[in-house]
């Protein structure tokens, strides 16, 4: 008795369904694109996305960027933004639909010229109405975008190294000592992180390394100044932008975000502290 | 005597950003600007410390000058404004005051008697705050300007004709 009432009741609604779909077609063939559309866009969004928070761009401007681009297209764009995942939610208002997504951030390195390159890329999607074909070649231009030469770095960061040394009164001796440090420290750092060791035990091991040169060059030489030359050989790896980032994200009211960088910032500050621990042991200074 | 003293700083405090700039991997075209940035607000920081206001107070100052530069130099060569301002003023970290909190630390857990210990204690203190708040001040003086002039994108301050009518 109770299954023929259900029969009964949703019998009643199958030919104004059938009735209602086929009456039109001119929108469902729209509604089709728009769903078309929002997929494809966050799929650009969410690599987007995943591309800035791996560079070091704050939470604010992920946010903003993502809005942006999502606007021009006709799309409102709602993000869930966390350290090593991106939620999006696309919704279009005209048909009510919605597409959500979510994808898994890259591992985490300061690479200011992919945020530099998708920040003009989302003012000139909106200055000269780009498509999807356009967006997708500057995002494959962008990830193949070269870093500077090794040796380049590793002289120029070497250089800063000397330059701390110096502004914190150490002499000429001291700076080439910090300048060694810091060369060879940067590359176990790089050799490390190719060898995919967990990115804390890098900076351990690169801070170990130089506190190990320095403080040689400390010991071994009568009359030199301890802190000028250990105290500096260790500053190229303080965590400037997750730190920077995290008060930024806690001004913006985005404080989980900020709360997390600001302890990644901090494990990265441990990790140098217990290399120059062991170091400084070793020598017993 | 003293200003050749400035002018040297000044040179070393821009090549500890521009080395910085380098490890970032900034674009190619906004490093000399970085290299000055740093340069003028770390310039800017050891003017106030050579006139007697405190540590903080002077990096709070020389953070403020980078993060308004910053800005225009935004403009000048098209890219976000933090790009400049982190390496900018990462060559007033306090690394002596850091190093010494450490060295506090280690010395702190070795077996000392109570006299040293509090002396110890003091010193490790100083340093490690000092440390903590030039490093919150730092931060504070480049998201300053976007603070004051409460816009969501830099490109939209002061220099208008850029924005070419669109949106806001």
């Amino acid at each position: 008795m109770l299954k023929c009432c259900f029969i009964l009741f949703f019998g009643c609604f199958l030919p104004l369904n059938c009735h209602w779909v086929f009456k039109l077609p001119v929108a469902s063939d729209m509604k089709e694109k728009v769903i078309k559309s929002s997929q494809e866009l966050s799929k650009i969004l969410l690599e987007v996305g995943a591309m800035l928070m791996a560079a070091g761009a704050n939470t604010s401007r992920i946010r903003t960027t993502i809005t942006r681009i999502a606007n021009v297209y006709g799309f409102n764009a709602e993000l869930l933004i966390t350290h090593r995942a991106l939620m999006l939610s696309v919704y279009d208002d005209k048909l009510d639909y919605f597409q959500s997504s979510l994808k898994r951030t890259f591992p985490h390195g300061a690479n200011f010229k992919v945020v530099s390159g998708i920040s003009r890329m989302s003012w000139k999607i909106v200055e000269e109405q780009w498509n999807y074909e356009q967006i997708w070649n500057e995002i494959n231009r962008l990830k193949s975008l070269s870093h500077y030469p090794r040796i380049v770095i590793l002289l120029m960061v070497g250089l800063s190294g000397a330059s701390f040394c110096r502004l914190f009164g150490g002499g000429a001796p001291d700076m080439l000592a910090t300048f060694v440090a810091t060369f060879i420290g940067l590359i176990v750092r790089q050799e490390a992180i190719k060898m995919n060791f967990n990115a804390y035990l890098c900076v351990f091991f690169a801070s170990f390394t130089s506190v190990l040169i320095a403080g040689g060059y400390v010991h071994f030489t009568p009359g030199a100044q301890a802190e000028y030359a250990i105290a500096t050989s260790v500053l190229y790896l303080i965590p400037g932008v997750p730190l920077i980032n995290s008060l930024s994200d806690l001004l913006d009211g985005n404080i989980m975000n900020g709360i997390m960088r600001g302890m990644n910032g901090l494990i990265i500050a441990f990790a140098i502290a217990l290399g120059m621990l062991c170091s400084i042991l070793i020598y017993y200074i | 005597m003293e200003w050749t003293v400035l002018l040297e700083s000044w040179i070393w405090l821009g090549c500890a950003a521009a080395g910085f700039a380098i490890l970032f991997n900034v674009p190619v075209r906004t490093i000399a600007v970085i290299f000055l940035l740093g340069s003028l607000g770390g310039s800017l920081k050891l003017l106030a410390l050579k006139l007697g206001v405190g540590a903080i107070l002077s990096s709070f100052a020389g953070a403020v000058l980078v993060g308004f530069l910053s800005i225009y130099a935004g403009h000048l060569r098209h890219a976000p404004p933090f790009i400049f301002a982190i390496p900018a003023v990462i060559p007033m970290v306090p690394g002596a005051f850091a190093y010494r909190m450490m060295l506090g630390l280690i010395r702190l857990t070795r077996d000392v008697d109570e006299a040293t210990f509090l002396h110890l204690l003091e010193e490790t203190v100083t340093n490690g705050l000092k440390t903590f708040f030039v490093l919150m001040v730092l931060a504070l003086g480049v998201a300053a300007p976007m603070l004051l002039t409460r816009r969501e994108s830099a490109k939209h301050i002061k220099i208008q004709t850029i924005v070419r009518g669109k949106r806001r």
